[in-house]
């Protein structure tokens, strides 16, 4: 990841001649776009990989003006998404990493998360459904993180290929581990 | 397990397998095969189905954790487009670097008188620039309120209550008898009315009180820091607070002490974003 290097002080690689003649405006139209596009799936990873909401919407904006530097420097447009995830998994893990205040204020977002989620209109299908979501959580909760972040990664879309480069594993090591945890969530389901 | 029967000449697919084919992540020769077996087996297709489900549950349960705290895209998406715009106003290569980095040697000769000339009109827009920074320092003293007159003043409230309420039932019109002590307050002369709101420091969506301490009399236009800037503030502020990223007291302060300060603290910026970002 060479154009991501600090939550706060992102180090940007110089602006390179072949980007002289670039477009900042349609560049810019093109980060707004793709951040409407993607905006939810990445800032639920985010969240995932234990973020506070603060810092996650932080470092989904700190990804998003690495993919405007990205682009400006006519770098490849090819698998955007995949490119979007790596580097939102990347800041997350260093900004997560560097947060002292992170359980408190973890905890302090669950409460809230809690708090919003939607009312079903039958209480006791609600009731079910959210207890059932609260055993699977817990579950993947216990996995170890790697395998909590192959099946986050699976959930919102992304192909094996794509979660092998963003976790630095192999494709057979993906395949293994969304199999062994999918096992065990059916498990725990009683299936 | 090896079967006789010729549809099922293959034993029984492996869990791997079965969460790759539901993933699309076969060979097709092995696709194929896997496609194949489950017609034939029924073993097979009742574990794939089961997988499936799984998926399925994980996925409405991944959704289920997150999707509650997810903020408002609106301010989030302004606050990109101003860091955007500011980096790419600031990575733009102007003209002149185009000539420095690649035609130095030939524009040298001509180019002397010009660039004297250039940093002549340099210095005389510099000047100009400085001029209209004291122009807005003095509407900027306009647009905030006097702290002796106007320090702020907030009502007893849960969040929960003003993250619940719509815009429109927190937005109260200030009654006309407070206005005028207002204007009184402020010695702003019956001919000028027109040209000011009476407008609440701390917002009611923030627990601003209907108080004549939290009452000031806003300018309408002709300022870069008018009162719908401050909505955006506002706007900004409630959203961060009702998702918990900013302390209702915090946001309360902030604005009552300068609002404009908050503005740029908040948005990034030093200047007011065009107002239909």
């Amino acid at each position: 990841m060479s154009s991501t290097d600090s939550i706060n002080g992102l180090a940007f690689p110089t602006l390179a001649g072949a980007a002289l003649e670039a477009k900042p405006s349609g560049i810019e139209r093109e980060v707004i776009a793709l951040y409407g596009q993607f905006r939810v799936p990445l800032l639920r990873y985010a969240l995932s990989l234990g973020l506070p909401v603060h810092d996650a919407e932080e470092v989904i904006q700190e990804a998003f003006l690495s993919l405007f530097r990205h682009l400006q420097l006519r770098r490849s447009r090819a698998n955007l998404r995949g490119w979007l995830f790596r580097v939102t998994h990347n800041l997350g893990l260093k900004q997560l990493y560097g947060n002292q205040r992170l359980d408190a204020k973890t905890t302090a977002d669950w409460t809230i998360a809690k708090e919003q989620l939607d009312p079903s209109p039958d209480p006791e299908e609600e009731l079910l459904s959210a207890q059932r979501h609260h055993r699977l959580q817990a579950v993947v909760r216990a996995l170890p993180e790697n395998d909590q972040r192959c099946l986050r990664l699976r959930a919102e879309g992304l192909r094996y290929r794509e979660i092998a480069t963003i976790l630095g594993m192999s494709l057979g090591a993906v395949s293994i581990s969304l199999t062994r945890s999918l096992a065990r969530l059916a498990r725990a389901d009683g299936r | 397990m090896l079967h006789k029967n010729p549809h099922l000449s293959m034993r029984h697919i492996s869990d791997e397998d079965l969460v790759r084919s539901a993933d699309g992540e076969l060979s097709s020769r092995r696709a194929a095969e896997v496609d194949v077996h489950l017609e034939a087996c029924w073993d097979c297709r009742a574990r794939m189905q089961d997988i499936q489900s799984t998926m399925t549950d994980f996925v409405r349960a991944h959704h289920a954790e997150f999707d509650g705290q997810l903020p408002p895209a609106a301010g989030a998406r302004a606050l990109l487009r101003a860091r955007l715009a500011e980096l790419g106003s600031k990575s733009r290569p102007g003209w002149w670097k185009r000539v420095v980095q690649l035609e130095l040697p030939r524009v040298a000769v001509i180019g002397l008188p010009l660039i004297a000339t250039a940093i002549g009109i340099f210095w005389f827009r510099q000047g100009t620039l400085q001029g209209s920074s004291s122009t807005t320092a003095l509407f900027n003293s306009e647009v905030t309120p006097n702290r002796s007159l106007t320090p702020g003043a907030a009502r007893e409230v849960a969040i929960s209550e003003l993250c619940s309420a719509p815009q429109e039932q927190v937005v109260a019109d200030v009654s006309v008898s407070l206005r005028q002590r207002v204007f009184r307050e402020y010695g702003i002369a019956n001919a000028r009315l027109e040209d000011y709101e009476i407008d609440y420091l701390i917002a009611p969506r923030l627990g601003g009180a209907e108080d004549i301490r939290n009452l000031w009399p806003e300018p309408y236009s002709g300022h870069v820091w008018n009162a719908r800037v401050k909505d955006a503030l506002e706007e900004r502020l409630h959203e961060m607070v009702c998702s918990g990223q900013l302390d209702l007291h915090t946001a309360q302060n902030e604005i009552a002490t300068d609002w404009i300060a908050a503005y740029r603290k908040y948005f990034h910026t030093n200047e007011p974003l065009p107002l239909n970002s």
